[in-house]
């Protein structure tokens, strides 16, 4: 039950209910199909989804760190997803409260972002995130993270980079459940597996990716992720209510890994 | 001839400069009241995500988005609406479209609706004008 001690700071004028058995309707499957479906709202940031993680117990946020990464990808499509991946990576390092990895993230992002040509307002983030991990401000920077990669794909629609927006989208996605996944092996408990059944996040992934140009969708890289999506997509399609188990949760691992080891790697692209 | 032509051109630009103008505002002060409730919940530790959604409503109509959610979190859907809008509700469903049991809050222009999803997956929100003239909405999301 959510706590609502606090909501009083609302107002008196509200009313707290919970709604009634006689309320309780349904929706028929033409409204839901037309249902709006948007970057900024229906794709969970990396954020919420290590939040749920969290819940059951401790994780090991540090050990789910990786490498250094290339900074000097050509292809705009592999810097895109590299980049998406790169803000999970903060996300990671937000969640360990590691200051000194928030500030090598944070100038990671910043170089990467200058290789797109979408740098100019992000110095200043760059600089808040070095300040607010100097301080600890660690729900701040959370906050941060997510203002600097949405104004990273605000900066590409306004220079008619529209479609690189999805790719930092499923970059975040992929680094993000390749890290949730690894931690749920470490320490299986039934309720952060969880947090894995996303059919539906998988399926919209696929068709904004459908949506991009044919130019950049012929791209090798993006043509690779995108055919392992479908097969991703039925790996985390648990029933409703099923926890997924060790061996299931292992399947998401590697399959996700193959694809992020492509994302990285540099022989692929174009 | 030519002259009044161009003043009546430069008048209709400016005057659709303007409509487009007051529709952004609407939106903008919709989106105001929505993040102001949705910071209520802040006091409880709830984060705003950095991304919303806006549009128009109809009377007796709602406005439908898809969401996808994690279980173990807890989530508020905070929206607001321009004046015209008397009575707004936020209700939440789920992905065979049934609708989900919800807290609350309804303070005419502005309502919000908050749950814990016991399965991860996807979610529907819609917004519904219940009293009142068509007019701008916005909505928000916290989580924690």
């Amino acid at each position: 039950m959510i706590c609502l001690q606090r909501l009083g700071a609302i107002g008196v004028m509200g009313i707290i209910f919970v709604s009634a058995g006689a309320e309780i309707g349904r929706l028929p499957a033409d409204q839901l199909a037309k249902a709006v479906r948007s970057d900024s709202i229906s794709i969970p940031t990396p954020g919420e989804l290590f939040a749920a993680l969290e819940k059951p117990g401790k994780t090991n946020w540090s050990g789910q760190y990786r490498g250094p990464m290339s900074m000097t990808y050509r292809d705009r499509a592999q810097i895109a997803l590299n980049l998406g991946g790169l803000i999970a990576d903060g996300f990671i390092a937000v969640e360990a409260k590691d200051s000194q990895q928030v500030k090598n993230i944070g100038s990671d992002i910043i170089k990467l972002s200058k290789a797109l040509g979408v740098s100019e307002n992000l110095l200043s983030r760059g600089n808040s995130i070095n300040e607010f991990a100097e301080h600890d401000e660690w729900d701040t920077l959370q906050e941060e993270l997510e203002a600097t990669q949405n104004e990273v794909k605000s900066s590409m629609q306004s220079h008619s980079d529209q479609d690189l927006v999805i790719l930092v989208s499923l970059g975040g996605w992929v680094r993000g459940t390749q890290v949730v996944s690894a931690a749920i092996l470490q320490n299986y408990d039934e309720r952060s597996a969880k947090v894995l059944r996303q059919p539906a996040l998988v399926s919209l992934i696929q068709s904004k990716v459908g949506e991009i140009s044919p130019e950049l969708r012929s791209d090798p890289l993006v043509k690779n992720v995108s055919e392992q999506l479908a097969g991703i997509g039925k790996l985390v399609s648990f029933p409703i209510g099923k926890a997924p188990s060790v061996d299931e949760v292992r399947k998401v691992n590697e399959a996700i890994g193959k694809v992020m080891e492509e994302i990285e790697n540099k022989a692929i692209a174009k | 001839m030519k002259r009044r032509l161009s003043i009546f051109l430069a008048v209709f630009v400016l005057a659709a400069n303007i409509c487009v103008r007051a529709q952004t505002n609407t939106e903008v002060e919709a989106r105001k009241a929505a993040l102001d409730l949705a910071g209520a919940f802040t006091n409880d530790g709830f984060k705003i995500r950095d991304g919303h959604w806006c549009g128009t409503i109809k009377p007796h109509d709602h406005a439908l988005i898809a969401v996808n959610l994690y279980a173990g979190n807890q989530y508020w859907f905070s929206a607001g609406a321009t004046e015209q809008a008397k009575k707004i509700a936020v209700r939440v469903y789920d992905e065979s479209g049934k609708q989900v049991t919800t807290e609350g809050y309804n303070a005419g222009e502005k309502a919000a609706a908050g749950f814990s999803p016991t399965n991860s997956g996807q979610y529907f929100v819609s917004v519904d004008l219940v009293e009142g003239q068509e007019g701008s909405f916005c909505l928000v999301y916290s989580y924690k």
